[in-house]
């Protein structure tokens, strides 16, 4: 095995404890911020970018066109699935009242559900 | 086995130690969490760190084994969170919270 394909399984590996750290850190975030959107707010370190940057270190593993792929496409669904999930669970936040008004600097919602009714 | 590929490893088992430490504490999230919004995030978050501890083994292993559990995973794990959010959090909510004047706004005659 040649020098280079080393250095690649090791950054490869460096990385994948990189983001095996932002993951633990978003969890973290997760456990201490108060309210349901800053935490969603943290909860999507793990979703985004730990879990794409731990793929590229897999990536860098594994170096066959097959492989490639397959995680591209992980990392791109999961890149699609994951503001659906997040807008609907603000929304559900913001009409069942959990969302705490006094930190807010605008409220452009406010004004168009109140108009509604 | 050199000197290089003994980084490797230790390197792969911290990462998967993280994965699973972070994972106790989603659960202890999920556990506390005071609404069910908050269950919903923390689903998400675990499909995020199954896909990301499948993706450590399969770097240690160095086989492509487990890929498509995670692509599965990757496209199906918003489906839970989405239907809590839509179909339960509306029902339920965390006691001792104030409502008042906001208390029109509420999910149930907009769900």
């Amino acid at each position: 095995m040649s020098v280079w394909l080393q250095i690649l399984d090791t950054a490869g590996a460096a990385l994948v404890l990189l983001g095996a750290t932002i993951c633990l850190l978003g969890v973290v975030g997760m456990l201490r911020l108060p309210d349901v959107l800053s935490r969603s707010h943290a909860a999507t370190k793990p979703q985004a970018l730990g879990m794409l940057i731990v793929l590229a270190g897999v990536a860098l593993r594994l170096r066959s066109g097959m492989d490639l792929a397959t995680l591209a496409l992980i990392g791109f669904f999961q890149l699609m699935t994951g503001p659906v999930a997040g807008h609907l669970v603000a929304r559900s936040a913001y009409r069942t009242g959990q969302v705490d008004h006094s930190g807010l600097l605008f409220d452009d919602l406010d004004e168009q559900l109140t108009e509604e009714t | 086995m050199s000197a290089p590929q003994t980084v490797d490893r230790v390197l792969l088992v911290a990462a998967v130690v993280l994965i699973l430490v972070a994972g106790a504490l989603l659960l202890a999230r999920i556990w506390r969490g005071p609404s069910m919004l908050d269950r919903a995030i923390g689903l998400d978050v675990c499909a995020a760190l199954i896909i990301a501890g499948l993706g450590a083994k399969s770097a240690f292993a160095r086989d492509p084994f487990y890929f498509p559990i995670m692509l599965v995973l990757a496209i199906l794990g918003f489906t839970g969170s989405v239907g809590i959010a839509r179909f339960i959090a509306v029902r339920d909510r965390p006691p001792g919270r104030p409502h008042g004047e906001r208390a029109r706004h509420s999910g149930e005659e907009r769900p």
